[in-house]
């Protein structure tokens, strides 16, 4: 099997804009599901609102597509329902960020034995490109068109202090690594989050000096810092970048987690 | 093997221009039927997936098909009797 027996072949292509990371990490998903050998019937997609959850209408197994901001809700209903279902959340920043930032830590606070995608595209894509808690300071937007002047979420750190399992962060440049930071989100028991930056061309890079795809997937290429230089820097007294988006797997750890059969 | 982009699903991004280590991939000149710029296979017959695929028993690079955020790029399996063309770099 390859991750193409996955996809729902007659609703492609989908309805993304060319060369939206959305895609990508899509790809990047089923790929780790293949390495797992789940079958279709036991594995569930659930996703909110916005573009990032429009992704699991382009995947063949069972899939919810619910209200903005309570897909963990709805996944924690399904795990605590059925233990032996497998349950993957694809939820977008603005989704989890924003409106389900409470169910997020809670989840994280539980340890349910989800894993979680969060597809990071720094903005409000769906709705026209509002400002969402992930924007970074100076980055233009509709709602913050003279620069955001709020620091923005660190998602990873929040899921560390909320105390989730497995918590990682890659690019959609990084699709090795995204596949095998998803594959070990899915072996862990207990809370995995993952959280993948993408590019979006339309809505965020066309306002921010990344008129093409490339010039954003450069950025990422070329801004992306190892979390062990970080802490190496760190060590070393060396100042590090503003502007670096730290890569790595930030915690792995064996909380009792919620929802695991034993 | 070939390598093979569906261009019923392609819309043009060209990131895979960007990816392919033997840059295979180059952008397109001429729009296709439904207007989008589908880019252009250089050699393909370099991609040492197409090679090699069959012998090794799994993909080996295969970064372009990862990151086509459309999942327009796969390879194909030839014809029996169809004319190959091999070209390996050094």
């Amino acid at each position: 099997m390859t991750y193409a027996d996955w996809l729902r072949e007659d609703r492609l292509p989908h309805i993304y804009c060319a060369g939206c990371g959305n895609g990508t990490v899509i790809n990047c998903t089923l790929n780790a599901l293949d390495r797992m050998g789940w079958k279709k019937e036991e594995t569930i997609f659930v996703s909110g609102i916005g573009c990032s959850s429009r992704a699991p209408g382009y995947i063949v197994t069972d899939s919810l597509h619910t209200t903005h901001g309570r897909a963990l809700a709805f996944a924690t209903g399904i795990k605590m329902a059925n233990p032996a279902l497998h349950v993957v959340v694809f939820t977008g920043d603005g989704d989890l960020a924003a409106i389900g930032g409470n169910h997020f830590i809670h989840a994280c606070r539980r340890n349910i034995d989800l894993t979680v995608v969060c597809m990071n595209n720094q903005i409000y894509g769906m709705t026209g490109g509002q400002g969402s808690p992930t924007t970074p300071r100076g980055a233009l937007s509709t709602t913050t068109p003279y620069g955001s002047q709020e620091p923005a979420f660190d998602l990873c750190e929040l899921a560390s202090a909320a105390g989730a399992n497995f918590v990682s962060r890659w690019t959609s440049y990084h699709v090795k690594e995204l596949t095998r930071a998803v594959h070990t989100g899915f072996e862990t028991p207990g809370f995995s989050f993952i959280e993948a930056l993408v590019q979006c061309p339309t809505n965020y890079g066309r306002r921010n000096k990344f008129r093409n795809v490339m010039d954003q997937i450069e950025y990422f290429k070329t801004h992306g810092i190892l979390l062990q230089k970080v802490k190496r820097l760190r060590e070393e007294g060396k100042p590090i970048p503003d502007d670096a988006i730290v890569l790595g797997d930030f915690v792995q750890r064996n909380r009792a987690a919620m929802g695991v059969r034993r | 093997m070939r390598l093979v982009i569906d261009e019923r699903r392609c819309k043009g991004c060209n990131l895979c221009t960007m990816v392919c280590p033997y840059r295979i991939f180059k952008p397109g000149t001429k729009p296709n039927a439904r207007g989008i710029v589908v880019p252009e296979l250089d050699r393909p017959e370099r991609c040492a997936n197409c090679r090699l695929q069959a012998l090794y028993g799994r993909t080996l690079c295969g970064m372009c098909q990862m990151i086509c955020p459309d999942q327009a790029i796969r390879w194909e399996e030839e014809k029996p009797g169809e004319a190959t063309k091999v070209a390996i770099e050094f």
